[in-house]
């Protein structure tokens, strides 16, 4: 459903909800966002709640650092605990923990709502016309998207022909010294794949500064007038009813 | 069938006059110097052995050397009668279509739409136009029109190369120029590019380099040949420079297609044809329009051509030495591909390994080398060593001394001495393995190997891919070798010609598992499997079946 939505309409959404749960610091504002959030995907947009999980890996991990920093360094976070005092929760540290832990995990799940139910070249191609993103640019993003697999394979094959060497299969993950070996490789794969591209794409007509058509390009429509309004009542009216309930 | 020879007074759509390259650091010239004119609706061949020159002189017609990559250029170049200096690389895109050996490099990571679409918005053409243009180029090349959304991500090499196709079919320039297009394709699918390539389009000229000779050459006009030096040392009717300039073909190692060879053979034999051949199928013709006696006559010459492109006897030795049983084999980190494998390799054997592009071939390769783990069944045996398809992913040091040393620990520096002579790497010792050319690299990844007998498995995944005939050659003798000090070796290959003449026994990939295993010239044979497959019978096929009939007579 998500899907359909002009790419810009929905980014600005989502940037107001992730700009509102770092500005709010409300426990209960970031936990509204979260299952909200999680709800839209999971029954709207038939999104696995276990492929959420996994997406809100790293962004736990970096809200736990917020968390243990503030239970151990609680009076180095003073602006947080102020912040906290008017929560429910007991201890102050705690709670000022537990906000800026939720903040990292709201601002990841709008994050993904935007990842999960955008098509990159619907994106890329409604920055081009709309916000006059440079073609150059715009390609360029979609060649850094095909890198990455390819990357990810070219660092396998040089893994397994290592392994072979010394005599062992390769572990499913590599160690810091291994993983500081294959920079240099992947690197100058990289780079060279990357002139190939701007290449071909070269030799396929893509210049600097003239005018060019964009196919397909999403336009705005009245349904996404409708999501960018009522996404921003929704932030309003749960604003005010926190407020409210104090 | 190639076209009627274009008209002398049409101005030639591209012309290079006294160019010569050369490239920074470089005290020699990387090019030339060549002149070279692609005439009005021309299909003409490029060839040259490796390092000649080829993708640079196709990179100087629209610029892109020097002005992306650095090199100075003398002489001039023009397209359409016009300077190609005088406009950027992107400037040219109206003119000349460049389709690249790899699909990645052609390919941005969009939607199959978007990529065929991608050079008609270049050219700011109205929306209408593009999506008729991106239909009739999907129904040219034979895209489903469900694929329009998909990304290409999603694709295998095959299908990506045919996208990368539709997308460079779709500029309808009137030069079109493909670089080895089918270096890394299967049989069938290198066959259908070919097709699609040399359809003939009227006022389109094409200019097309490629190692995989037979089945394109019949529709070829020209052909020229570079040298070592780059510079031209042949050109003309694709059967008189193969007829008449064989012997320095032959020298400078440039791949020359069967009904060449076997032409040649004829002539040592006085039983040549009038007119040069370009097919097996002309050669067969000519051959049944013989008297009796020269028919028999020939038939002795060309078995014996035959026994020498035959695989030798089996001389596998002794007991299974690797075995997979009831395996289920994924590539790293990856989903489980082939099931319910069950394989074995003797000592002194060299075993075939066919399939079309994606069918789980590399992945069973490193299986079998115990590289990857399997994911069911069981592998008993001694650990593999692997020659991967790219050379450059194995080499851990700074120079080709150090990388046999390394696959040598704890010998003295003379026993390093004799693996280099013995690999003809001596005079590039001290060279980076990165600086070699690719059939260099192979022969130091296969020295590699070999050095030290650490391994009695060896697997080479697509040893031939992108070398010329020299190398190939070259190439053949070592595995030879090394089959003969008692090396049990797997060859991943898509050259048909290549597993019939190396391998007795080889087996099909494909459909998830193994589809069949047994001696190779039986399975190429077998026209419902290599269908199955997405393979197709070798070159020699033909001339085997005229053998058994006239033997039959």
């Amino acid at each position: 459903m998500l899907s359909r939505l002009h790419p810009l309409g929905k980014l600005a959404a989502c940037m107001t909800w992730i700009a509102a749960s770092i500005l709010i610091f409300d426990l209960r504002f970031q936990l509204a966002t979260v299952i909200m959030v999680a709800l839209v995907l999971v029954v709207a947009e038939r999104i696995s709640l276990l492929k959420i999980l996994a997406l809100m890996v790293p962004f736990a991990l970096f809200g736990l650092g917020f968390l243990t920093t503030s239970l151990l360094f609680g009076r180095e976070s003073d602006f947080a605990l102020r912040m906290a005092g008017e929560s429910p929760l007991g201890s102050l540290q705690f709670s000022a923990g537990l906000t800026l832990f939720l903040r990292a995990i709201a601002c990841g799940m709008v994050s993904a709502l935007f990842a999960l139910t955008t098509d990159p070249g619907a994106f890329v191609r409604a920055l081009m016309v709309s916000w006059r993103l440079p073609p150059r640019f715009g390609y360029s993003l979609f060649s850094a998207m095909q890198l990455v697999p390819d990357l990810a394979e070219q660092a396998q094959q040089i893994r397994l022909a290592r392994a072979m060497k010394a005599g062992r299969p390769p572990r499913r993950i590599p160690g810091p010294f291994e993983l500081a070996s294959l920079v240099v490789p992947l690197l100058a794969f990289a780079i060279r794949r990357a002139g190939r591209a701007a290449i071909a794409m070269e030799a396929r007509g893509l210049a600097p500064a003239t005018a060019r058509t964009v196919i397909d390009a999403p336009r705005f429509g009245w349904r996404d007038c409708f999501f960018v309004v009522s996404s921003a009542a929704l932030l309003a009216l749960l604003i005010v009813a926190l407020r409210a309930a104090g | 069938m190639p076209s009627a020879p274009p008209a002398p007074d049409l101005q030639a759509p591209a012309v290079w006059r006294a160019v010569r390259v050369r490239y920074p650091f470089s005290d020699r010239s990387g090019v030339g110097p060549v002149d070279l004119e692609l005439r009005p609706g021309e299909r003409l061949l490029l060839l040259g052995p490796s390092g000649s020159g080829k993708s640079t002189l196709l990179q100087t017609l629209t610029g892109i050397i020097p002005h992306s990559v650095p090199a100075h250029v003398e002489g001039d170049i023009e397209l359409g009668g016009e300077p190609v200096p005088r406009r950027k690389p992107y400037g040219w895109a109206h003119a000349v279509a460049q389709f690249f050996q790899d699909a990645d490099q052609t390919l941005c990571g969009m939607r199959v739409e978007d990529e065929i679409a991608f050079a008609l918005e270049n050219r700011a053409l109205p929306e209408a136009t593009i999506c008729a243009k991106v239909g009739e180029a999907m129904r040219r090349v034979g895209l489903p029109e469900e694929w329009r959304g998909r990304r290409t991500m999603t694709l295998s090499g095959g299908e990506k190369q045919l996208v990368a196709l539709a997308a460079t079919l779709a500029q309808e320039a009137p030069i079109f120029v493909a670089d080895e297009p089918t270096a890394h394709l299967a049989p069938e699918a290198a066959n259908r590019l070919h097709r699609l390539l040399l359809e003939q389009i009227p006022g389109q000229s094409i200019l097309i380099v490629d190692h995989r000779l037979d089945g394109l050459i019949g529709s070829v006009d020209r052909v020229a040949v570079l040298g070592p030096e780059g510079m031209l040392v042949a050109t003309g009717m694709p059967a008189q420079v193969f007829r008449h300039s064989r012997d320095t073909l032959d020298a400078l190692g440039i791949w020359r297609p069967l009904a060449s060879r076997l032409d040649a053979v004829l002539d040592r034999a006085g039983l040549a044809p009038a007119h040069p051949p370009l097919a097996v199928q002309d050669v067969l013709e000519h051959l049944d329009r013989l008297p009796a006696s020269a028919r028999k006559r020939a038939g002795d010459v060309l078995s014996s051509f035959a026994a020498e492109h035959m695989p030798p006897a089996s001389s596998k030795g002794g007991d299974p030495i690797v075995r997979l049983v009831d395996a289920a084999c994924a590539p790293f980190l990856g989903p489980t591909v082939l099931r319910g494998v069950n394989l074995d390799i003797a000592p002194r054997e060299v075993l075939g390994m066919l399939g079309a592009n994606g069918a789980g071939k590399s992945t069973l390769g490193a299986s079998l080398a115990g590289l990857l783990k399997l994911r069911g069944g069981a592998r008993h045996g001694p650990a593999g060593g692997v020659a991967f398809q790219r050379p450059e992913n194995q080499f851990t040091t700074g120079s080709v001394r150090q990388e046999i040393a390394a696959a040598l620990p704890g010998v003295h520096a003379s026993q390093v001495d004799d693996a280099l002579r013995s690999w003809d790497l001596e005079a590039l010792a001290h060279h980076h393995p990165f600086e070699l050319s690719q059939g260099q690299k192979r022969r130091l990844a296969l020295a590699t190997l070999a050095a030290g007998g650490r391994w009695p498995l060896l697997v080479l995944d697509e040893p031939l891919a992108g070398l010329d005939a020299a190398g190939s050659e070259m190439v053949t003798g070592h595995i030879e070798a090394m089959r003969d000090a008692g090396f049990a070796i797997v060859v991943i290959t898509h050259d048909m010609d290549f597993a019939l003449r190396l391998c007795p026994r080889s087996i099909v990939v494909g459909e998830g598992g193994i589809l069949a295993d047994g001696p190779t010239r039986e399975l190429l044979a077998d026209k419902g499997l290599l269908y199955r497959a997405g393979l197709c019978e070798p070159a020699i096929a033909p001339l085997l079946r005229w053998l058994e009939r006239a033997a039959a007579c």
